[in-house]
């Protein structure tokens, strides 16, 4: 952990990061480092940075809630795992200083840093580590325990050492460390895991001023490089107007999640830089596979057909238009453009092949999304005979219809988690896809031990599932950070999921 | 008249335990559940499973029932499931900006109603008179969330002089900013309530002055005035007091409106995001709460009334 190394890019959304998404606006990302703080005045050791942040977290118990809000501040800064994330998506190696997996894909043997300490001045040994992973494999409420599913032993043949074998390989399982399943706590703790913390990270909780800010000292006694920021505050400001009024008045130093409607007050004043970060955030306007009339692949492919994604990208304000199921930041992603143009001439004769020349639909849309996406929605299908109703429900009303019950016919949601391609290949998952062909591409993918050979098997899976018109990607979300003067190496992609902070510096005055 | 009390005081009990009756079952038939939003869109139904057991919610409806009551009989209100707060210390919290809220619409409503009121009574049959009352009417019929953007546009956008949402972080250990942040709320409230009492204070002087017992006392040598206050005030206090009562509850949904406007952190915004998680407990308690207040704001009515009223006095003896 060098002064200029990249920040890693956090990816991976927590369990539902749906709620993070309620940010509408594509939230923000971790990752690309600026250059070093090579220019303008010293850097201050002393510093205070202050980060305005959209969505606050229920309560900080990362092992058993999900919720990007809390990644995005705990994983990196506060908790570690034994490994974790760089800026490319790449896993690299965090409490553990190596690691080893068999030719047979089955074994991984870490070896664990020297002198890693927990927050309370205990050591950190590997018997700490199994027994975290041991309470993610048995208790199916810690976040993880589907991930863990294929795990057969954890062991600990010395002190430094740990060791986990699998019952049959999972090109994903390391990845999956790097999320909150990988993250490891002291055995035996009686830390109140809602309020309080016990990690082992570079930043230690100072306080928690519910709903307002949190706050994060450097940890002093950290085991390895210690961050240059003396203190971070997480301010919270979940309307968007309020968090650009708090960025000109100076009382954020950097704004997360800016709208991009309003990011021309911030460019304007000229005091602000502005970057655009990539995210895994793919708006899914899912069909119901299952279920009459979407089950028929030509009243699907006419409603792709029907929608101007160019158009769409624009009314939203940032984004890419991506048109499979995998975004740019995960492997098995390639440009599936030429496989839906916009067309509503041949959409119509489809929907007249069909037999559906005249249809009613249902959109079921959490409310926290905005009114923009449905609105264009209604616009293009109504040029093809199309009259989209839209149900705006509440968050959990939309869990409980559509996630569980199935019940809708079609829906709009940020699936913001990285290398979530496995939704395609599970039947029961509310998309209610069915095609034998892409689960055993997945799972031929997933077994796969060369990553690049992994990688083509999914880029081939999604690219059945696009044809199939199994869903519409309305667009991959990109989210706008802002940041004042003297700031560098504040991370830039998925900012949403991860703010891993220990290489950000401030210059002094 | 402690006959009268102790009646009134089993029947708000009785009132609380229907309600909370109410409250718990009316909320049990809401879609969707916590332990699917902690688990979130990856999860496997077994681990929703999971969660729902280890946050109780597997357990009979009943039995729910029972422990969350019991609770509150020994005066905790639970806890939030999703945060593991206590639900007493955040109603307390929040209510330091509903309380203030509440208090200054009441004294808007008031010092708009009883000066208007009674004038416009006065006046009755002459135009300043009736172009008030006119004016009551519409204003009492301004929905509130429409008032309350209007005076946004005129005193926040038009004339910058308070701000148009918000309540300052730091509290109210920045009192001037807190105070200024309520005002343009107290009086979006304060101003449609103030007309509706208005009307009604109106009505009831127009009542009490042609009372038998006020032109009785104008007989007796008074003069119209005097007698007016003497003893025509005391009747109109009265009703007035009476609606007072029914307007504290109108005031506290009107909160729950108006928080949500200018993004409050009070109690009815929080109502609307615990609803909004499905975090029943805590909406249950609060609902409790708000329901208690409302009635026990009837019981001490009911009681003001008693006392003062001589003939009411009579009937229950």
């Amino acid at each position: 952990m060098t002064l200029f190394r990249t920040p890693r890019r956090s990816v991976r959304l927590a369990a539902i990061g749906i709620l993070a998404a309620g940010a509408l606006v594509l939230t923000a990302c971790t990752g690309s480092a600026e250059p070093g703080p090579t220019s303008g005045g010293k850097i201050d050791a002393n510093a205070t940075l202050t980060v305005g942040l959209v969505l606050e977290p229920d309560n900080l118990d990362i092992r058993h809630t999900s919720g990007a809000a809390l990644e995005q501040i705990l994983v990196d800064n506060i908790y570690e795992g034994l490994v974790s994330r760089t800026q490319d998506n790449k896993v690299e190696d965090r409490l553990a200083s190596s690691h080893e997996i068999s030719p047979d894909g089955l074994t991984y043997t870490f070896t664990l840093h020297d002198g890693i300490t927990f927050h309370d001045g205990t050591a950190l040994t590997s018997a700490d580590v199994v027994a975290s992973y041991e309470t993610v494999k048995t208790d199916a409420t810690v976040q993880g325990n589907t991930e863990f599913s294929g795990v057969a032993s954890i062991t600990a043949p010395d002190e430094k050492t740990v060791q986990i074998v699998l019952t049959k390989p999972d090109q994903d399982f390391l990845f999956n460390l790097t999320g909150p399943a990988g993250l490891v706590f002291k055995t035996g703790d009686t830390t109140d895991l809602k309020t309080a913390e016990n990690g082992t990270g570079p930043f230690v909780l100072k306080h928690w001023t519910k709903g307002a800010a949190i706050t994060f000292d450097r940890a002093e006694k950290y085991w390895g490089e210690k961050p240059k920021l003396s203190e971070v505050v997480f301010q919270y400001i979940p309307d968007f107007t309020a968090g650009v009024n708090a960025a000109l008045d100076g009382s954020v130093d950097v704004l997360t999640a800016v709208d991009p409607n309003l990011v021309s007050q911030l460019k304007d004043t000229g005091d602000f830089t502005i970057t655009t970060g990539q995210t895994t955030d793919k708006a899914t306007l899912a069909f119901n596979n299952a279920e009459a009339p979407l089950n028929d692949k030509r009243v699907r492919e006419a409603l792709r057909l029907a929608i101007d994604h160019k158009a769409l990208v624009e009314a939203v304000g940032a984004g890419q238009t991506l048109y499979g199921p995998i975004p740019e930041l995960d492997p098995g992603y390639e440009d599936l453009s030429k496989l839906v143009p916009y067309d509503p001439a041949k959409a119509k004769e489809l929907l007249k092949e069909a037999g559906k020349e005249k249809l009613d639909l249902t959109l079921t849309i959490p409310s926290f999304y905005g009114t923009t996406v449905a609105q264009v929605l209604v616009s293009d299908f109504a040029k093809v005979g199309v009259s989209l109703k839209v149900d705006r429900v509440e968050f959990p009303t939309w869990l409980d219809q559509v996630y569980k019950n199935h019940d809708y016919e079609l829906s709009f949601v940020l699936h913001v988690e990285p290398r979530d391609f496995g939704n395609w290949a599970n039947p029961k998952y509310y998309f209610g896809y069915d095609n034998k062909q892409v689960q055993d591409l997945y799972a031929q993918s997933q077994a796969e031990l060369d990553p690049a050979k992994s990688a083509d098997l999914l880029k081939k899976a999604a690219k059945i599932v696009s044809e199939d018109d199994a869903a519409d990607w309305l667009y991959n979300g990109e989210t706008l950070t802002a940041l004042t003067a003297g700031i560098k190496g504040f991370p830039k992609d998925s900012i949403n999921s991860r703010i891993d902070l220990a290489g950000v510096t401030r210059t002094a005055g | 008249m402690l006959r009268y009390a102790l009646t009134r005081g089993v029947l708000l009990i009785a009132g609380l335990l229907v309600s909370s009756v109410v409250i718990f079952f009316t909320l049990r038939v809401l879609p969707g559940d916590v332990a699917q939003l902690i688990a979130g869109t990856q999860a496997s139904p077994d681990q929703v499973e999971a969660i729902r057991a280890s946050l109780g919610l597997d357990r009979p409806l009943l039995a729910q029932y029972t422990d969350w009551i019991g609770g509150i009989l020994h005066g905790d209100l639970g806890t939030s499931q999703l945060s593991g707060a206590s639900v007493g210390a955040e109603l307390a919290e929040k209510a330091r900006v509903t309380w203030p809220l509440a208090l200054m619409s009441m004294t808007i409503a008031m010092l708009i109603a009883a000066p208007f009121g009674v004038m416009s009574a006065v006046l009755r049959g002459r135009a300043g008179g009736t172009a008030m009352n006119v004016a009551a009417q519409a204003v009492a019929a301004v929905p509130v969330i429409w008032a309350g953007m209007m005076l946004v546009v005129v005193f926040a956008h038009w004339l910058g002089w308070l701000p148009a949402q918000g309540f300052p972080r730091t509290g109210w250990t920045t009192p001037g900013r807190a105070f200024e942040s309520l005002l343009l709320p107290a009086m979006t409230i304060g101003i449609v309530e103030g007309a509706m009492l208005m009307r009604f204070v109106r009505s009831a002087t127009l009542q009490a002055a042609s009372q038998d017992f006020v032109r009785t006392a104008a007989a007796k040598g008074l003069t119209r005035r005097q007698a007016l206050i003497r003893h025509g005030i005391p009747a109109v206090g009265l009703s007035i007091v009476t609606v007072l009562g029914v307007q504290v509850a109108g005031i506290i949904v009107g909160s729950v409106v108006i928080e949500q406007l200018f993004t409050l952190p009070g109690i009815g915004r929080m109502l609307v995001t615990d609803v909004g998680t499905r975090d029943l407990v805590k909406v249950q308690s609060e609902l409790l709460v708000l329901t208690g207040f409302v009635l026990v704001i009837g019981f001490l009515v009911d009681l003001v009334h008693h006392a003062i009223d001589p003939r009411q006095r009579e009937e229950a003896v």
